[in-house]
């Protein structure tokens, strides 16, 4: 049975929560916004006053970066893996096998919680200025909007997944700073988060296009600047939701062997 | 029927073998080999509705990783255990609501929540009415004084505090059974004596039972009725404090003041133990010798300028059994 309002306590807990790190939710913003200015820097030194590239306009490319490094805000802005491998560490999560609910399905919706206060409090004030302030494309139509949103959902539970995957992984391995490189190597590259994929050289779009994390930003990043439309929608959102099945297989395949692990070895 | 049933319970954990060496650690990447940690070995108790229980032994005897199996968090490698008609690391989650459990050395709050927000979260993980909850929470505050750090995060709570918010947090949904991992670890006297009044009022007013473990003998003597003795894995002893101390409790310690600290003794039955300025411990066994007639001994050769006859604390028992063992002392007793 899912016990649908424990879990949305855990989402009214951790907004609570980032009320009280304020400081924290400040600094992150800060950072975000840094990154946003140097990827926008670099992008316009590399149209260099040219109209357009590969088919995008320099306005639409900006779009693409400004939106990107928003949905990067909304990823980043849940318990990072470096916090859950502490946890894992610890012990505190083979103490919560001990509760009566489902671990990853717990931080999913305190992640929820915690993304809320960020949106609400930072990134939507902030990225409401940027628009207003800089001309950038906004999509014309209302299905747009809601393609946008739907897409970068599905986008927020693959990175979940994989993640938490990459987390649960460290009840294996003694050392685990090369896993923490590969995840963040793939999230920012292969995502297609700062360089869109249709830049990239030929084998590398191709091996991108068949991973998953194209979904977490350049699918709706894509979708929101008009460069997928169409059919591609659907083909695009349909790769989506095959690969955000197959990470929540393996997020539930991996976190079984962990806590099978941990009551069989004492984590 | 018993509430909780362990039979012919074991824990081994395998334990990756450090290779020394360069040449060791580099076969190690490839070929690990492991040796088998016997944590626990063999041990059966049945403990019945209501009782008070004191699970004790040395460091690294096994104690957590018994609680650690009856919580569901650990699976034993052989033998059966139910609580409460469960077994529990078949239904971890179903256990979980028959129990309650304080870590002593770790919290279970969440560390960066105000210590109420962990309160209503408990609610709501455990389904605690709201009438019952109020009803809690106005009883632990009264008596664990929680009121005074209700609203400060639980990471900046002091030892003591963070303790009392443990143990009224296990309680919140009422489970019949409570597991307490060294509860009283690092409390200053006070506090000790007020964990130790509040385990006492659940025991009795709920009838909830407890299994306790700690390396404070005051707390056994306090609470427990019976007690499980358990070194190196096994156990040593299962039954009444009362009837250990019987046992025991011949041998006794003389405390003489004499003139002359390093004046010999030279008594059948007594031997010196101890010696301190002008102070000397003697043990005698009762058996053996009365106080009385040991005192009168004395006096025939020294001059007493004052005496005391201790009582053996459970304390010193215990620490003679982990010492020497529990089977020696019952012959040579
Ligand atoms: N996860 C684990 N992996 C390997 N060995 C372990 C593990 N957990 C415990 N042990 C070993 O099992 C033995 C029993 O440990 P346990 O924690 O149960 O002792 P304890 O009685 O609680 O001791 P203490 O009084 O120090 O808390 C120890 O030798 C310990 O090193
Ligand atoms: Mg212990």
């Amino acid at each position: 049975m899912f016990r649908m309002k424990l879990y949305w306590t855990f989402t009214k807990k951790a907004f609570l929560r980032s009320a009280v790190y304020r400081f924290d939710v400040l600094s992150r913003m800060g950072s975000n916004l840094i990154f946003l200015l140097m990827w926008g820097s670099i992008w316009t030194a590399l149209y260099a006053g040219k109209e357009s590239a590969d088919g995008v306009t320099f306005q639409a490319m900006l779009t693409y970066i400004v939106v990107s490094q928003f949905l990067s805000g909304i990823n980043g802005a849940g318990t990072p893996l470096w916090d859950m491998q502490e946890k894992v560490r610890t012990g505190d999560i083979a103490l919560e096998l001990m509760r009566p609910f489902d671990v990853p399905l717990r931080y999913l919706f305190a992640d929820f919680g915690s993304v809320a206060f960020y949106f609400m409090f930072a990134l939507l004030p902030v990225y409401i200025l940027v628009f207003l302030f800089i001309d950038l494309t906004l999509p014309m139509s209302w299905e747009t909007w809601v393609l946008f949103l739907i897409t970068a959902f599905i986008g927020f539970l693959i990175r979940y997944c994989i993640e938490m995957s990459f987390s649960f992984l460290s009840f294996f391995l003694v050392e685990t700073g090369g896993i923490v490189d590969i995840f963040y190597f793939a999230m920012s590259l292969l995502s297609g988060s700062v360089i869109p994929l249709w830049f990239f050289p030929d084998w590398l779009e191709k091996l991108a296009i068949y991973m998953p994390f194209q979904g977490i930003y350049y699918i709706p990043t894509s979708i929101f600047i008009g460069k997928i439309t169409g059919v591609e929608i659907a083909f695009s959102i349909a790769t989506q939701i095959f690969w955000l099945l197959v990470c929540y297989g393996i997020l539930r395949f991996v976190w079984h062997k962990a806590s099978q692990k941990v009551v069989v070895q004492g984590g | 029927m018993p509430i909780i049933e362990v039979n012919n319970i074991n824990k081994d954990f395998m334990v990756a073998k450090r290779e020394t060496g360069f040449l060791g650690s580099v076969r190690s990447l490839f070929k690990r080999e492991f040796i088998k940690k016997e944590a626990v070995k063999d041990i059966s108790f049945s403990i019945e509705k209501g009782e008070m229980v004191g699970y004790i032994g040395p460091n690294g005897a096994g104690k957590s990783t018994t609680i650690k199996m009856l919580t569901g968090i650990l699976v034993p490698s052989s033998g059966t255990i139910k609580v409460n008609g469960i077994v529990p690391y078949e239904q971890r989650q179903k256990n979980a609501s028959n129990i309650g459990v304080v870590f002593g050395q770790r919290t279970q709050l969440w560390w960066d929540l105000p210590t109420i927000e962990s309160f209503e979260l408990l609610k709501e993980i455990y389904q605690v009415s709201d009438a019952r909850y109020k009803q809690n929470m106005e009883i632990y505050q009264e008596i664990l004084g929680l009121d005074e750090f209700l609203n400060t995060p639980v990471r900046q709570l002091s030892l003591g505090q963070r303790m009392r918010a443990d143990i009224a947090a296990s309680l919140l949904h009422d489970p019949p059974i409570l597991f307490l991992d060294e509860p009283t670890i690092g409390l200053d006297v006070v506090a000790k004596e007020k964990m130790r009044t509040f385990i006492q009022e659940i025991n009795r007013e709920r009838k909830v039972t407890v299994i306790l473990t700690t390396h404070d003998m005051e707390d056994i003597e306090k609470l427990c009725n019976r007690m499980v003795l358990i070194d190196h894995g096994q156990k040593v002893y299962d039954g009444d404090i009362s009837a250990v101390k019987e046992r025991f409790g011949k041998i006794r310690t003389l405390v003489v003041d004499v003139e002359n600290g390093e004046a010999t003794f030279d008594i059948v039955g007594a031997e010196v133990v101890k010696r301190e300025a002008n102070r000397v411990w003697l043990q005698f066994n009762r058996d053996e010798i009365s106080a009385s007639e040991l005192i009168g001994r004395i006096t025939q050769t020294h001059s007493i300028k004052d005496l005391t006859v201790e009582e053996p604390a459970i304390e010193s028992i215990i620490s003679r059994i982990y010492q020497e063992g529990f089977e020696e002392k019952l012959v040579s007793v």
